[in-house]
């Protein structure tokens, strides 16, 4: 037997199988890498503008990388570090701050008005993804705050339903009444959403104070979080929110929630979650507006870029990725094919040009937008960097004073300590 | 057991020397066969190790560069970190409870099933399916499910019109249904008590029956201190496992080692420093610190060896 020969045709084949895929990225003209979050559904829609761009232009190859939202993150900062971003990259408003601080997203201004066409676009949703005066991240889609509310059950037991403006006690004492009016074990109102970040955002906008202000800092005081972890504590005292075991279990994501695992008829949530949501809802469901302040008159609401398009400073097909994101964000075929799932367009031209072919869902969700456009405040300063262990500590404080592990004051102290604490760190 | 052990040395000498004149000849062809190993370890294993110590001293976020900060990490754990002693409480507390129960109820399943049943092996391997299970994705959410509020547990408590709580959503009982996960998954050290058993000479419990010795006596007496050596390496066994436990809390909290940090096993906390808040170089010093700890425990565990370990020679 010949082992030389076999060991030598199979470390050839090895080396085959290693050195062809390199080579033939080398080949392709231009091969175009993307990165974003999110479920299937967004996957396909996708996955379809690309190969419509491909179709388009001959040579250029498209290739995408799709994560949930937990991990995604993790993965993208892994690829920074070893500088292998994806050339195109579904930015969050919550991150765009940070990358394009550390150089690690390129500037997009060069190409407006060539490649990227933002003639459609409102100086607002172009701000939105703008750092120190320069673009980094175009909108994919405007979305907004909600309450996602189970509309039958409302009706079913003869309570009114969350509508525009409403306080934030009149949304306690309609969830407290609807507890008591459907009167059956394990079911209440709404979510306990004390440790809800964008609840709080609103709750200290109608005060008119910042979550986050312009240098960093978190805005709200221990007076503001005795009253807000209080409001959850009465809630929960008079049923109209789910008891702390339940809440507990909610994992953050649309899955877990309340709404979707029948314990309750309303949840704190964003615009375009409603497409989630419905997917797991029987029951056809609603959005309306957080509640207002005492006056009636201002929303703590605003509209954000649900998700943003980037461009990896590293990318060596910068010119050609460009020409992808703009078709993306301006393309009337793309628009259709996009929809609403990622928010509604920020482009006037895509807007128009999908109106017509939306869903009933899609309809409810660009109503809403256009419902509070009218009523909401700027978009405040970017979160600092710890934002996110500042919900985890949210969560947490709810948590603690809901088993009645510490009081509501003495919650909110060590709140406002820890909260130091991170922002300080970053 | 040093002298059989030195005449098998004697008696191997002979082969050893012929192994060694052939050694030259082969040596470049087993050198060859290592690489893969010593490429993996020296790449995968020490590489990396000696990188995480070297950012355990740094500020690392993994999208900038690491900025050495000295000792600063370190200071921070031990001294201003109140999740830390979070963590350390809620896997101390683990390791005290899961790690006696998980053993104490290794051994008398392999009691029972030393006592020579009919069926053995298959009981033997029935025993043994949750460890081959346990540390699994899967287990962990179908445990999720079996005590949550208005899971299997609860609904056979409800058939003795007991009302149990949410175990898996209350900070009073979460911790329990992790260590009730890890008690289930008793099979390896199980086997390893059974193989213990069947070493002890059964001639030592048949003098003790003449001498009039009961049962219980046989047990404490016999059983036990025979068995010492293998409940030595299975407590350290166990010990570092429970230590560095991390799927199981992973799952079952959603990552939050919630309800209130009740669930926030040291590794679950060090996971959520690092790829939670991509604070690299704190996590790689959370790290460092579980390494010198579990040495610390294994070194211990040798030391007072001597003190209840008998060794049959």
């Amino acid at each position: 037997m010949d082992r030389t020969g076999l060991y030598r045709r199979s470390v050839l084949g090895a080396a085959a199988a290693l050195g062809l895929p390199g080579m033939a990225a080398g080949q392709a003209a231009t091969r175009i890498r993307t990165y974003w979050w999110g479920a299937k559904d967004r996957a396909d829609r996708t996955n379809k503008v690309s190969e419509m761009f491909m179709a388009a232009n001959p040579g250029v190859t498209v290739t995408g990388e799709t994560l949930g939202w937990g991990d995604y993150w993790t993965r993208m900062a892994t690829q920074a570090a070893g500088r292998n971003l994806a050339d195109l990259i579904q930015m969050d408003y919550g991150y765009i701050f940070d990358y394009a601080r550390r150089k690690a997203l390129l500037p997009l201004d060069e190409f407006v008005g060539k490649q990227v066409d933002l003639a459609g676009f409102s100086q607002q949703s172009i701000a939105g993804g703008k750092v120190d005066g320069k673009i980094y991240g175009v909108s994919l889609g405007l979305n907004s705050t909600a309450l996602i509310f189970d509309h039958e059950a409302f009706t079913q037991y003869g309570v009114a339903p969350p509508d525009w403006p409403m306080t934030w006690d009149e949304l306690g004492a309609r969830a407290a009444a609807l507890t008591k009016a459907a009167n059956r074990p394990g079911y209440w109102g709404v979510t306990d959403s004390g440790g809800s970040g964008p609840g709080l955002d609103v709750w200290l906008a109608d005060r008119g104070r910042l979550m986050y202000t312009e240098d960093g800092k978190f805005g709200g005081t221990f007076e503001d979080m005795s009253d807000w972890f209080g409001y959850w504590a009465g809630l929960r005292q008079t049923g109209a929110c789910v008891p702390p075991e339940v809440q507990s279990q909610d994992k953050l994501d649309i899955d877990t929630n309340g709404l979707s695992t029948g314990k309750c008829a309303l949840a704190l949530s964003n615009s375009n979650q409603l497409v989630g949501f419905q997917a797991l809802n029987k029951r056809k469901l609603d959005l309306a507006m957080y509640p207002a302040g005492q006056s009636k008159t201002r929303s703590g609401q605003y509209l954000k870029p649900s998700q943003m398009w980037s461009i990896a400073a590293t990318s060596k097909v910068a010119e050609p990725t460009a020409r992808l994101l703009g078709y993306f964000v301006s393309d009337l075929a793309a628009g259709r094919v996009l929809g609403v799932e990622r928010g509604i367009p920020a482009s006037a031209p895509v807007r128009d040009a999908i109106a017509p072919t939306l869903d009933d869902l899609g309809k409810r969700g660009s109503a809403y937008i256009a419902f509070i456009s009218d009523k909401v405040r700027d978009l405040p300063p970017p979160p600092p960097r710890g934002a996110g262990e500042v919900l985890a500590l949210m969560v947490r404080t709810n948590e603690t004073i809901g088993f009645r592990k510490l009081s509501v004051s003495d919650g909110a102290r060590q709140f406002m300590r820890d909260c130091d604490n991170i922002i300080a760190r970053g | 057991m040093s002298v059989p052990a030195a005449a098998e040395t004697l008696a191997l000498q002979p082969r050893r020397a012929a192994l060694r004149s052939r050694r030259r000849g082969v040596s470049y062809a087993g050198y060859a066969f290592l690489v893969p190993w010593l490429a993996g370890f020296l790449g995968l294993t020490l590489g990396p190790a000696l990188a995480s110590l070297y950012l355990s001293f740094t500020e690392y976020d993994l999208i900038g560069s690491p900025t050495w900060i000295g000792a600063a990490n370190y200071v921070r754990i031990v001294s201003q970190d109140g999740k830390v002693s979070d963590s350390v409480h809620a896997t101390l507390l683990y390791v005290a409870l899961s790690v006696p129960l998980k053993l104490g109820f290794a051994l008398g399943i392999a009691m029972i099933l030393d006592k020579g049943i009919a069926g053995l092996p298959l009981y033997r391997a029935l025993f043994y399916l949750p460890s081959l299970l346990g540390a699994s994705v899967a287990i962990a959410t179908l445990w999720r499910k079996v005590f949550a509020g208005d899971g299997l547990v609860n609904q056979f408590l409800l058939m003795f019109g007991v009302h149990g709580p949410s175990w898996v959503s209350d900070p009073d009982t979460a911790l329990y249904t992790l260590v009730a996960l890890s008690v289930w998954q008793f099979g390896s050290p199980m086997i390893i008590f059974l193989a213990g058993l069947r070493q002890i000479p059964r001639d030592i419990y048949e003098a003790a029956c003449i001498d009039g010795a009961t049962r219980r006596q046989q047990f404490w007496r016999i059983t036990l201190p025979m068995l010492t050596p293998v409940i030595f390496f299975n407590v350290v066994v166990q010990t570092i496992d429970a230590l560095k436990a991390f799927t199981p809390a992973f799952i079952i909290s959603g990552g939050s080692g919630g309800p209130i940090n009740s669930t926030l096993f040291y590794t679950l906390y060090l996971y959520q420093e690092a790829f939670g808040y991509l604070r690299m170089g704190y996590a790689a010093a959370l790290a460092w610190l579980l390494v010198l700890a579990i040495v610390a425990v294994t070194a211990f565990a040798f030391l007072t060896q001597r003190l209840w370990v008998h060794y049959d020679d």
